[in-house]
């Protein structure tokens, strides 16, 4: 249990994916302007990454590796995440019209975005078993959809302030993206 | 055989993802949803259709 709670914390705080592994910078940068978008995308993102993170290590132990196919895990990943992102964004406009408001303008983004490509082949190389591979899955994407929500909340005050004219827009969201992580690297070593 | 099985699990991954895609498009958006925007005009990728700038007229 303790192993698996540091793999949370982990992943959630000490190996961010955004500001550590520098993985999912265009949503990061792109649907940060406003809470409410970077609400909308960081639940999205944890929807999608938890359902691929479960086919593909399915997919791979199931499939893959009895047919010898352990080759094709990458090629394999983006067609079944893709294809995901296809069928999840079909199932929410046939059940719940009041997420597909919410999610919907997102879901088609996520199908480029890299951070489930990651979580879906680090599940793999790193070995992992079915209860850690769902931590991990759980873990990562909320680190993501953390750091949108605190970084669309500063970009929201930027907005307010008066920033000098070289640095308006995404200058200054860079500079800030760079302090927090500087801030975020001082998890460091907590685990 | 080992890479006839990959060709057409490839084959299979790929049929199944252009499936999808039609079903999905043939899905008829809800009702108040036809006109969804992202917010996004803060990425510079221009490529993406949810891009605000397929959206802007010409000379603009």
């Amino acid at each position: 249990m303790g192993e698996l709670m540091a793999l949370l914390v982990t992943s959630v705080l000490v190996n961010n994916v955004i500001l550590t592994q520098f993985l999912g910078m265009c949503p990061f940068m792109g649907v940060s302007k406003k809470k409410s978008s970077a609400i909308g995308m960081g639940v999205a993102v944890v929807f999608v990454i938890v359902v691929a993170a479960l086919v593909t290590y399915a997919l791979y132990y199931l499939v893959l590796v009895p047919l010898q196919l352990e080759f094709m895990d990458l090629i394999t990943f983006i067609l079944v995440i893709a294809s995901l992102v296809q069928l999840t964004e079909m199932f929410i406009k046939k059940t719940s019209p009041a997420l597909y408001k919410s999610l919907g303008v997102y879901l088609p983004l996520i199908t480029t975005n890299c951070v489930v490509l990651n979580v879906c082949l680090v599940n793999i190389s790193n070995s992992y078993n079915f209860a850690q591979m769902l931590v991990y899955s759980i873990g990562t994407p909320l680190g993501f959809a953390l750091v949108l929500f605190i970084f669309s909340t500063i970009r929201e005050r930027l907005e307010q302030s008066e920033v000098p004219n070289a640095f308006v827009g995404n200058p200054i969201a860079l500079i800030v993206a760079a302090i927090m992580a500087m801030a975020f690297s001082c998890f460091t070593g907590i685990v | 055989m080992k890479y006839l099985l990959a060709i057409l699990f490839f084959g299979a991954l790929v049929a199944i993802y252009i499936v999808l895609y039609l079903m999905n498009k043939k899905t008829p958006r809800p009702e108040g949803c036809e006109d969804l925007k992202a917010d996004c005009d803060g990425c510079k990728d221009y490529a993406c259709t949810n891009n605000p700038a397929h959206n802007q007229v010409k000379g603009e």
